[in-house]
């Protein structure tokens, strides 16, 4: 025994920076979502001379330009929200539950649908079928003969409501699937134990386990249906009506009607926070999924002879956002006609050489998106974590405030949030418009709720005597941050930074209020291509866009941090 | 090296006050219990000692300096202590030997020290061959002992430890507590110990604090708390010992149930309620009148059950009031007999409180 009791030299005091710092993060927030929401009220509310006035709501709601665009939401986000939950709720629980073949690969897949941006995936159908060009059309036509009707016309309600189901069901999925995925297979062990067999255990015990995350999948398919721009500009404009979002974005077209665009916001940003607190209503119910510690993993329902089925079914599923729209993209970028079927004789690079050589604006939008993506996924994860951090560990008085603040952007739609920055930032003392610096608040602004909401689940599972261990041997807190949280933080990190990366490369809603000549960004790019019809320079720039998107996440994932193995080890404690 | 002094301790949440006013001296060297239920603020106040918490009111000194203040609280990591957490908090992606010598790079130690120093740690804790495992490779006992062996290493002024042996089973406990007594006897370091378990604070403390609603309780030696509580609930808290509630007749005798009992402790007031404690074991039980009538009792049992060792007989006293007794096996007595107690008067101790 040779262990000294002397003791160590004491530690020299250091100033704590925490405070300040902390504060000036409170302000940044406060700044970034405060201060478009209160231009959009002023706006909303006053005349063209700022005169307090509620005539631009009395226009709103008597004016059936604007009454039918109201109802045309209602109804497309209704529907959607239920096909959403028709498709994904079978899905999930076949994915989650059974021995069905390929389940890792429906869930990639699955995924693959949630990458994909929804208005490439409204071009891509536009490819599919459009009533005269589509592909899907021709094919029947070879059938039926060549002067009938179109089987499908994308150009429809019908049509918005499918394409929006495609690229919203991934929202139901994850949620629902998840939550099949944490249930304790004891509760349905207990149910087998009483004499359930395992479709009655199914149907008393595992579906009511699941509806709340069911229902709050659908309120959540329901809002995005409700406040999405992309898919229904490129598919109701040419068949001639408006969704709200586009009525507002046309609102900015010349002559521009600001005030009307910011009244017009107003509905959509009331309905979602109302759903928004159903939904925690409804989350705030669930913990009873949860109960107790430790529990063995769910026994899987053995389908039998329905095992190929059930794939034959998941796969039929995602040949509407996956197989189908991505064949038509890769045709439409190596065929000379974008509606030609390619053949080996046919087939050429021309479109893509147009694309990186003679569009012009390719190359700044593509540079502008790259910038904006990685500046947006850095400082939003940065942003998220230092308030996720406050918010777990309680550092300052109002902590409560910083969160509320982090996840209040949720119930702000793309669209609104563009309208709130376009009237904030285009007078003094902020003149941001026209450069990438209203686009960089903008992406920040729609992407920090969901990232703040991953860190912090990322720091709840993180004990926080492990930190205090650090301090009490003497470190400050910033070196616990560094030596032991931001380790442990490491995949949640990294996965945060992907998440905001692949966010702003599919944003458009906001974009397209905010964009100028010089700083147009790839989903603008692409929506200004539908517009000129240029179908095929748009497919290779959606493939170009997904091979970014990829490139970026595996080069992430590649960066090494200290501790790399971390969540392998994330046993104990 | 030095004493920690707690100087009218207050720690307020909101409304709710969970340290209330405590003030407690504890030497140099000497190992001091903080002992009570869950809520009593044993926790909180350690909390406070290590400086994880701001207090409301009142200071914090370690020897002569003020480490909390109202106005001023020192991070903990300048306050030169370590402390061993309920959780163990062992940083998972460090192997332990990374875990343990945390601290003494804190402390930009040269390269060899910090080898001297893990060599001689990690015999003592005999855990040299887990040195380069990961901690959720480790069983929950050696856990603890690389959580003890990272506080001890940096050779803190003051340890502190919170409920350290919660997580572990009986018998690793028992183990682990004498170790955490060998360890402390060793190194003579001011050490502050909060656990609920009172046979855990009996086998290590100098000094037990009984801790209740925010407030010390009763602050005294593990004889003195055991043998002489001063309030009901350290009397029930340790050793749950019977308190029966009777009147004063003078200073040194209550009446209870009918009969007049002598007892020691308190001096009591005549005509004034009066509590008094007296130990399951130490109540004795017969069947026949006893010989004499001084400090005796009659009773109805109520319920009886064979423990092995003894039997644990339930009794009810004329006024209502329920006594548990434990009698020797040989004393079998069915339920609903008339039976004497007699309750010597060096037993019966009157409470203050």
């Amino acid at each position: 025994m040779t262990l000294t009791t002397t003791t160590s030299p004491a530690l020299k005091p250091r100033i704590d920076w925490t405070r300040p710092v902390l504060w000036l993060f409170a302000a940044v927030l406060i700044i970034l979502i405060l201060l478009p929401l209160s231009w959009l009220a002023v706006f909303a509310f006053t005349d063209k001379n700022r005169h307090p006035t509620l005539a631009n709501f009395v226009t709103l709601f008597s004016n059936p330009d604007f009454l039918d665009p109201l109802l045309t939401t209602a109804i497309i986000a209704t529907t959607s929200a239920l096909i959403c939950c028709i498709v994904a709720a079978p899905l999930s629980w076949l994915v989650s539950r059974t021995d069905m073949p390929g389940r890792q690969t429906i869930r990639a897949l699955v995924t693959a649908s949630f990458v994909t941006p929804p208005f490439l995936g409204a071009v891509a159908w536009e490819l599919l079928a459009a009533p005269n060009s589509g592909l899907l059309n021709q094919l029947y036509r070879l059938f039926a003969g060549e002067d009938a009707d179109a089987l499908f016309n994308i150009y429809s309600m019908t049509g918005i409501i499918f394409v929006i189901s495609c690229y919203t069901f991934p929202f139901v999925f994850v949620l629902v699937a998840n939550a099949l995925d944490t249930m304790p297979g004891e509760l349905e062990d207990a149910s087998a134990i009483l004499g359930g067999n395992a479709w009655t255990t199914a149907r008393r015990v595992t579906i009511p386990l699941a509806l709340p995350a069911l229902v709050a999948g659908a309120l959540i398919a329901f809002l995005q249906a409700m406040t999405l721009f992309g898919s229904p500009a490129i598919l109701a404009l040419p068949a001639g009506f408006h969704t709200m979002t586009t009525k507002i974005w046309s609102l900015f077209q010349y002559p521009p009607k600001l005030e009307l665009a910011a009244a017009a916001a107003v509905p959509l940003l009331v309905l979602t926070i109302l759903l928004l607190q159903g939904q925690k209503a409804l989350l705030g119910r669930r913990g009873y999924s949860v109960i107790g510690g430790k529990y063995g993993a769910p026994r899987r329902v053995e389908l039998r002879g329905w095992r190929w089925a059930a794939l034959g079914f998941c796969l039929l599923v995602l040949l509407n956002p996956v197989f189908l729209p991505y064949l038509a993209l890769l045709n439409a970028a190596f065929s000379p006609n974008a509606t030609t079927l390619v053949t080996p004789s046919t087939a050429t690079l021309h479109n893509i050489v147009f694309v990186f050589t003679e569009l012009s604006s390719t190359q700044l939008a593509l540079k502008n998106t790259v910038i904006l993506g990685t500046a947006t996924a850095t400082i939003g994860t940065i942003l998220a974590l230092v308030i996720a951090y406050v918010t777990t560990r309680k550092v300052i008085a109002g902590h409560r405030m910083l969160g509320f603040l982090a996840t209040a952007p949720v119930a702000v739609p793309g669209i609104v949030l563009g309208v709130g920055l376009f009237l904030s930032y285009t007078r003094p003392p902020f003149v941001l418009y026209g450069t990438l610096w209203i686009l960089l608040l903008a992406f920040l602004t729609i992407n920090l709720p969901s990232a703040y909401q991953q860190l912090q689940a990322a720091f709840a599972t993180i004990h926080p005597e492990l930190e205090e261990a650090s301090r009490i041997l003497g470190a400050t807190r910033l070196q616990a941050l560094r030596q032991i949280t931001a380790p442990l933080l490491r995949t949640g990190v990294i996965a945060t930074w992907c998440f905001i990366f692949i966010g702003v490369m599919r944003e458009l809603s906001a974009a397209i209020v905010l964009f100028t000549s010089q700083t147009k960004v790839l989903s603008v790019l692409i929506y200004d291509l539908n517009e000129g019809g240029d179908l095929a320079a748009i497919a290779v720039l959606g493939i170009a866009m997904l091979v970014i998107t990829f490139a970026v996440v595996l080069a992430v994932n590649q960066i090494p941090m200290s501790g790399g193995n971390a969540a392998a080890k994330l046993r104990n404690g | 090296m030095a004493s920690v002094e707690l100087r009218g301790l207050v720690k307020r949440f909101g409304s709710f006050v969970a340290v209330d006013a405590v003030s407690l001296t504890i030497d140099h060297g000497q190992l001091v219990c903080l002992l009570g239920p869950s809520g009593c603020g044993k926790t909180t106040t350690l909390r406070l000692i290590a400086g994880f918490l701001e207090p409301s009111d009142g200071e914090i000194r370690v020897g002569d300096r003020v480490v909390s203040s109202k106005a001023r609280t020192l991070p903990p990591e300048q306050r030169n202590m370590s402390m061993i957490f309920q959780s163990y908090a062992l940083w998972p992606h460090m192997t332990v030997a990374e875990n343990i010598v945390y601290g003494l790079r804190l402390r930009k130690m040269d390269r060899d020290t910090i080898a001297k120093k893990l060599a001689a740690i990690l015999a003592t804790t005999r855990l040299e061959p887990l040195a380069q495992r990961y901690p959720g490779e480790l069983s929950g006992g050696q856990q603890q002992r690389v959580a003890l062996a990272r506080a001890l290493i940096v050779g803190p002024e003051t340890l502190l430890l919170d409920e350290p042996l919660s997580n572990l089973d009986a018998n690793l406990r028992e183990e682990m507590r004498f170790e955490i007594r060998r360890l402390h006897d060793e190194y003579r370091y001011t050490t502050v110990y909060v656990t609920h378990d009172q046979s855990e604070a009996m086998t290590t403390a100098d000094l037990i604090a009984v801790m209740n609603a925010g407030k010390i309780d009763q602050l005294g030696s593990p004889e003195d708390i055991y043998a002489r509580p001063e309030s009901e609930f350290v009397a029930r808290f340790i050793g749950a010992a019977n308190v029966l509630k009777g009147t004063a007749r003078d200073a040194t005798h209550v009446e209870f149930a009918g009969a007049v009992l002598a007892v020691v402790g308190a001096r009591l007031t005549a005509g004034q309620s009066a509590a008094v404690a007296i130990r399951q074991h130490e109540i004795q039980l017969s069947t026949r009148p006893p010989a004499t009538a001084h400090n005796t009792l009659k009773a109805i049992v109520t319920r009886q059950v064979y423990l092995g060792m003894n039997r644990d007989t339930m009794v009810e006293a004329a006024d209502g009031t329920t006594l548990r007794v434990t009698t020797p096996t040989a004393i079998a007595v069915e339920k609903g007999r008339e039976v004497w107690l007699t309750l010597p008067p060096e037993r019966c101790r009157a409470l203050s409180r």
